[in-house]
């Protein structure tokens, strides 16, 4: 279990890495570089590791029934990732982090407010308002000469 | 405009873009994983990466072809760990298949990885990695750090 906690962690500072690494190009060179940079490192990488992990078996499956829109995660990746490079050298590495943290657990509690228990949504809505009050927090205070 | 009011309008801006970032992981990951499901979380990050290489590649190409001088880029100084992002970006792919099919579950695994990286970033912070001015942390550093991981929380172990 430790072992799984370990990596969980070290899954949270790879997102943090490729931020810091990320903005360092963006900052040479400019956030769609950075992006496209990423996206092909990234594709090399996974595609050793894919080689590697189905080199013993037949079953590679490409996803031909998902649905089309499915297939833009990766347009959507490249502007995340250009967003990300542009900000990062300009705000920092936490405030960046609270900062795209936030906006992920906001839209995902959007996405879920249909069909829930009263608890779930006072819950969910406890939660907003306090990653609201931390965003505030930090521009209030960084915004201090 | 003073120079005073430039910073702090563009601070604003970059806040608002980076929250704006966030909205737009949460999608890439609800649509990522619908790609999963018809395969797997490998194939459909391999996949992610390919769209957005060549998605990246075209839109550049349009913006060179617009502009005969192309921008000056400080491409001498670039270390070459700064092209290699994606790296880490894309093992992260392999460690939440580990973790979240691990007793963590979603749950456990999402929320330790916000804390990792915010960890991470109040590390990078504190020792003045990437060129960010090095700063000590005080209380009111820390106190939007936990109202966060705090709310985060709160939303992941929501009672259903």
């Amino acid at each position: 279990m430790a072992l799984f906690i370990i990596l969980a962690l070290l899954n949270g500072v790879c997102i943090g890495l490729s931020r810091v690494i990320n903005g360092r190009l963006s900052v040479s060179l400019n956030a769609m570089k950075a992006s496209y940079w990423n996206h092909l490192i990234g594709f090399i990488f996974l595609s050793i590791l894919l080689f590697i992990v189905n080199i013993n078996q037949e079953a590679f499956y490409l996803p031909q029934k998902a649905p089309l829109i499915a297939f833009a995660d990766g347009i959507i990746g490249v502007l995340f990732v250009a967003l990300n490079s542009l900000v990062f050298p300009k705000l920092g590495a936490t405030r960046t982090t609270l900062l795209v943290v936030s906006g992920q657990m906001m839209v995902g509690v959007m996405l879920t407010l249909s069909g829930q228990t009263l608890i779930k949504m006072l819950c969910n809505l406890a939660g907003v308002a306090l990653i609201l009050l931390g965003i505030f927090l930090n521009k209030t205070q960084q915004d201090k000469p | 405009m003073k120079i005073t009011e430039q910073c702090t309008l563009m601070t604003h801006a970059s806040s608002l873009l980076a929250v704006s970032a966030g909205g737009l992981l949460t999608l890439m990951i609800l649509l990522n994983s619908q790609l999963g499901q018809y395969s797997s979380p490998l194939t459909a990050s391999w996949i992610a990466h390919g769209v957005g290489a060549g998605f990246a590649g075209v839109v550049l190409l349009c913006k060179y072809s617009q502009r005969r001088a192309s921008v000056p880029n400080n491409t001498v100084n670039t270390p070459i760990w700064a092209y290699l992002g994606g790296a880490p970006g894309a093992f992260t792919v392999v460690l939440a298949a580990i973790t979240v099919n691990s007793p963590l579950g979603i749950a456990g695994s999402l929320s330790l990885m916000l804390m990792g990286q915010t960890l991470f970033g109040l590390i990078c912070d504190t020792r003045g990695w990437m060129g960010t001015p090095q700063r000590c942390l005080s209380l009111k550093d820390i106190m939007p750090v936990l109202c966060i991981l705090g709310g985060s929380l709160l939303i992941i172990f929501s009672p259903e």
